[in-house]
């Protein structure tokens, strides 16, 4: 996959640079947090291409910026070049890769004529080193710089139709990383087209996934701004976008994960911010997500180490999650789409797998399985019937969000009365209940005593086991907690069920 | 472990998918509601009943923060920050929950279940009802009772051998627990120093702040650490009076080589047989 391996590089880079490189990463995921935490997450799209990765190394290396007239002396020598203006813009793009003269070119008096001026022109060679001239000044760390490049918008939106893939790929990601410039910027993209014309791409572009993978970007970005993104939701969903997304959502074997990526995540936006999701479920998106789930599942049994399987996971999750929300596994049948039962393995799976590096996507397949099972008495039985409760029971441990979801989980099974509670009894649950009864957060506590009491109130035997358990001690114990919640049920339980089972019939 | 079925046909490349409908539905039931005594089980039970979980699924918004992490981690992709490098990859490792004791007044914090258990089964288990010390063992907690709330024991001890062993399962008895501390010494290899004596300096009042970490080590608090509610604290074997010793009644705790015997009373508590000096005297046996 020609973006990730872009990675490797760094890989032959000395210690000293990884060490650079850690600290950068660990500075810049912080920031991502807090943006993340004030609803301002935003990125431009970084990207190394193979071919210039190495003029990158070399350009890094040269630290003198240039002066306003060896810039201007450029500009002059592009606009006279004749025959050797592709050239001449060439070198100008390789100077624009130092941030440092974007505030001084943008200024110049007629440089960004000029460069529109290329763009716009005739010679196909000149328009793609333009464009990358573009590409280079839209994600630019400097404010304002992407506003100065609003007058290229309307030819870059039109390259969108272009038959030059990799010219469209350039416009693409300029417009992607434009679009985080402001609310200015975005108000001029949208009313010159941009959804229209990233729509028109997406379905248009099929045999070139490099286009579909940096339209889907393009099209991410747009679906995350929380004020645009329901307009652009209404006009994606409007235009029948959405089937073209979720047709992507397979792994092609030669290009590799990047388009489905972004398709998911596109997806992801589209269905989370959607109140009533039963819209897109005639799209076959449960079958599409749930067979690749299943595939993905696979080759995380295998122990796949492909790069960037987990960028796909999480909005895959996401969109299932949300879409199952709205209730369709509910009672005896099964939606259709996800007859596979692999898919219960497969969540299985995931939130092993992940659990030492990637808790949170722990946390959110076991979130999957919740919504699955939530008042479905198939898929509790589907759970019972593949030996399921095992797999869950070793979360129990740890915290965040994932014990309380394995309750949930069991829970939801428990619920459903006599036979789903042997099972689970049968599967070992009590002792590990009792160990969360000790647990220091009140809520797993509670959840835990919720969960005790289904279990302990759908059959005598079931009490039995429970003080065997010493769970008569247990439970008085909690009635010395100061937490009112716990006390009331530890309380009920004692009453009801656990002190008339040990008093001897008379 | 997974069903082993179900997880090779993930791992299989054979396409066919195992079709749900094929899982047996099992009948749903309803709870068998609480059986008070002498009541029909219906009616006023499910009035106060507590619990109020019931399944349901749950919607996700784009900004709730159960996303966070997977949020970030697109933006560094995008930013061209991610590797594959283990090096340089920092996991967002799992947190694993902490154990709580439940006894309002205690409320220690234990990394391991092993630890709370342990700390609760010395601490809280045996209760005297009387003074609140807590003991190891029934056999122990017994003992106490009998030597130190049972009116009786005095008189009957002038008579007979009413001392017993410590050790479960000996069964000796003794006339003087002087005896039964040599017993203890010379048979069941008890250490030397272990705590025969009550020491003075326990009535101080200074509270000594808990950490967390004291799971295994709780047992092992200087001594001088009192208060009112930590009665049950105390994790000592036995603690007997020595009546008649000339030894300083002041041992030091804190130099305790065995803290596992350590032994803190608090103040408000009255021993029947060493705190009155009265019988102390009258007490001397050989």
């Amino acid at each position: 996959m020609w973006r990730l391996q872009a990675v490797q590089h760094k890989a032959s880079r000395s210690a000293k640079d990884l060490e650079e490189f850690k600290h950068k990463r660990r500075e810049h995921e912080k920031a991502l947090r807090q943006a993340r935490r004030d609803r301002q997450l935003i990125s431009k799209r970084v990207l190394l291409n193979e071919d210039e990765h190495q003029e990158r190394e070399f350009m890094e290396t040269d630290a003198s910026p240039l002066s306003q007239e060896q810039l201007q002396e450029m500009i002059r020598n592009v606009q006279h070049g004749g025959e050797e203006k592709a050239a001449r813009l060439a070198f100008l793009r390789k100077v624009l890769r130092d941030p440092q003269t974007h505030l001084i070119f943008t200024k110049l008096e007629n440089s960004m004529y000029v460069l529109v001026g290329q763009l716009s022109g005739h010679n196909a060679q000149c328009q793609l080193e333009a464009a990358r001239c573009f590409y280079e000044l839209s994600h630019s760390p400097h404010p304002g710089v992407g506003q100065s490049c609003l007058p290229a918008t309307p030819y870059l939106l039109t390259y969108l139709s272009n038959p030059n893939a990799k010219l469209t790929e350039l416009c693409l990601y300029t417009l992607g990383n434009l679009w985080t410039e402001g609310a200015k910027v975005r108000e001029r993209l949208l009313a010159q087209g941009i959804v229209c014309a990233l729509t028109n791409c997406i379905q248009n572009q099929r045999n070139n996934l490099a286009v579909v993978e940096a339209a889907g970007f393009t099209l991410s970005q747009l679906l995350q701004d929380k004020e645009a993104a329901d307009r652009v939701i209404q006009q994606v969903v409007s235009s029948g976008l959405v089937p073209h997304l979720i047709s992507y959502l397979k792994p092609d074997p030669e290009f590799g994960l990047g388009p489905a990526i972004e398709c998911a995540w596109c997806l992801h936006y589209i269905v989370s911010r959607t109140c009533d999701a039963s819209a897109l479920l005639t799209q076959g998106v449960l079958e599409r997500c749930s067979s690749l789930l299943v595939t993905l599942g696979g080759a995380v049994v295998k122990g796949s180490t492909e790069e960037g399987l987990e960028l796909l996971l999480w909005p895959l999750l996401r969109c299932l999650g949300n879409l199952l929300a709205s209730g369709v596994c509910e009672g005896g049948r099964c939606p259709v789409g996800l007859e596979d039962a692999r898919l219960l393995a497969a969540l299985c799976v995931f939130s092993q797998a992940y659990l030492p590096t990637h808790s949170a996507l722990t946390r959110e397949s076991l979130w999957v399985l919740n919504n699955l099972t939530a008042g479905s008495t198939l898929f509790c039985s589907a759970l019972l019937f593949f030996n399921v409760v095992p797999a869950l029971i070793p979360l129990l441990p740890f915290s965040k969000g994932i014990n309380i979801m394995v309750l949930r989980i069991l829970g939801n099974v428990a619920h459903n009365g006599t036979g789903y509670c042997a099972q689970l009894t049968q599967a070992g649950l009590l002792p590990a209940i009792c160990a969360t009864l000790k647990m220091a957060d009140p809520d797993v506590v509670t959840m835990s005593l919720e969960v005790l009491y289904l279990l302990i109130a759908s059959s005598p035997n079931v009490t039995e086991e429970f003080i065997k358990l010493n769970g008569i001690q247990l439970m008085e114990t909690i009635q010395y907690n100061n937490d009112e919640e716990q006390r009331l049920r530890a309380s009920y339980l004692l009453d009801n069920y656990l002190h008339i089972h040990s008093i001897p019939n008379n | 472990m997974l069903h082993s079925s179900l997880l090779e046909l993930l791992e299989g490349s054979d396409p066919t998918q195992i079709n749900i409908s094929t899982v047996p539905v099992l009948e749903r039931s309803e709870l068998q509601p609480g059986r008070r005594g002498g009541g029909g089980g219906e009616g006023a039970e499910e009035a106060d009943c507590p619990f109020r979980f019931s399944p349901h699924s749950l919607h996700l918004h784009t900004d709730n923060e159960l996303f966070e992490d997977g949020d970030v981690h697109r933006h560094l992709y995008l930013q061209d920050l991610v590797t594959t490098l283990q090096a340089t990859d920092e996991p967002q490792a799992p947190h694993v929950s902490e154990f709580r004791c439940h006894i309002t007044s205690c409320k220690q914090l234990f990394d391991t279940l092993e630890g709370y258990e342990h700390h609760y089964n010395s601490l809280h288990r045996h209760v005297c009802s009387n003074c609140k010390r807590s003991f190891p063992s029934n056999h122990l907690l017994d003992i106490h009772i009998q030597e130190w709330h049972d009116s009786l024991f005095q008189v009957m001890a002038e008579k007979q051998c009413m001392y017993r062993c410590l050790v479960e399962g000996c069964g000796l008895k003794f006339q003087t627990s002087k005896e039964r501390k040599d017993h203890l010494i010379r048979v069941h290899s008890y250490p030397s120093d272990f705590r025969f004596d009550r020491s003075k300096k326990i009535k101080s009042k200074t509270k000594e702040k808990r950490t967390p970490q004291q799971r295994e080590d709780c047992m092992a608090v200087s001594s001088l650490e009192v208060s009112q509610h930590r009665e049950t604290e105390n994790c000592e074997e036995m603690d007997i009076s020595l009546p008649q010793e000339s030894e300083k009644p002041e041992l030091v705790p804190s130099q305790q080589p065995k803290p596992r015997y350590s032994y803190r009373v608090p103040s408000s508590i009255c021993f029947g047989q060493g705190s009155v000096r009265g019988f102390r005297g009258g007490r001397k046996k050989k």
